[in-house]
């Protein structure tokens, strides 16, 4: 949308709260796709639209009372998330984040001699660009599937940290987890897709 | 310093700079020796670049007539809020 460039929070929260039909118009241009995204990776796409909605009413609703500790956009993004792990609740789908910190080995320990070094190391994947790799019959998909097997706090991690480019900081707030369970969350994500090429590269 | 198994339980933080210094330089001295471990961060990376490239990376599309909709819509929420 040809919508000016987004004013700073200092600006555009006054006018949300004075009902500013512009400022209205340009925070869901901003937003609404990103919130989307995070949505999806938490409850998946058949109703993220929905909880996307959801979040805006709760956002402005809320507004008032916000202190600003985070940006709006971090802010946001934070109610998205909470609306969406309290719509997976309802449908007694679990959040777990016990599960998705869960403590399996991140490479299988199999692969380690006695000592901790390789004894099965990395095979060569023959590329080193994202475009080699992904011009590989089907890797796109099986990208694709293993993220849809991720638990759903580590996709929404992955979400915001490796395609929207959000910081470690703002991710943790966002998904109201510590740092360090924030970086345990993305490593764990990040390993089984690296996992999950290595074996697609072997067939 | 790590061993190799170490090194691939902190690869996130070592390519996204969350570790201490003194940790980063037994990581580094690691890497510049052990060419499979070398291989292992060099694929992690690759993985991120290339998770971000997936259809799966891109933010839904808006088109303006959604944003009008779903601008509109709240706008009449909170001015019904309002009234309350
Ligand atoms: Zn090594």
């Amino acid at each position: 949308m040809a919508t000016p460039s987004l004013p700073s929070d200092e600006i555009l929260i006054p006018k949300l709260l004075a009902r500013d039909e512009l400022a209205y118009n340009q925070i869901v241009s901003a937003y609404h796709g990103l919130m989307v995204h995070l949505a999806r990776a938490i409850v998946g796409s058949a109703i993220a639209d929905e909880v996307a909605q959801e979040s805006w009413v709760a956002v402005l609703r809320a507004l008032p009372k916000f202190e600003r500790r985070s940006s709006l956009k971090t802010w946001i993004l934070r109610i998205v998330s909470n609306t969406a792990k309290s719509r997976l609740r309802h449908e007694s789908r679990t959040v777990n984040l016990g599960d998705a910190l869960e403590d399996s080995p991140i490479v299988d320990p199999s692969r380690f001699k006695a000592n901790a070094h390789w004894a099965t190391p990395p095979m060569n994947w023959h590329a080193d660009t994202p475009d080699a790799l992904l011009s590989r019959t089907e890797l796109s998909e099986c990208i694709s599937s293993t993220l849809s097997l991720l638990p759903p706090v580590q996709r929404a991690a992955i979400t915001l940290r490796d395609m929207q480019g959000l910081s470690m900081e703002d991710i943790c707030k966002v998904l109201e987890v510590s740092e360090s369970n924030g970086r345990v969350l993305l490593h764990r994500a990040r390993s089984r897709i690296q996992q999950a090429i290595e074996e697609h590269l072997k067939r | 310093m790590p061993s190799c198994k170490d090194i691939t339980n902190h690869t996130s933080e070592y390519l996204d700079r969350h570790m201490p210094w003194h940790k980063r330089i037994g990581y580094w001295l690691h890497l510049l020796m052990c060419v499979h471990c070398k291989r292992y961060v060099d694929q992690l990376k690759l993985t991120i670049s290339t998770i971000g490239r997936t259809q799966d990376a891109t933010p839904p599309d808006v088109s303006d007539e959604q944003i009008k909709d779903i601008s509109k819509c709240l706008q009449e929420q909170m001015a019904k809020t309002d009234r309350e």
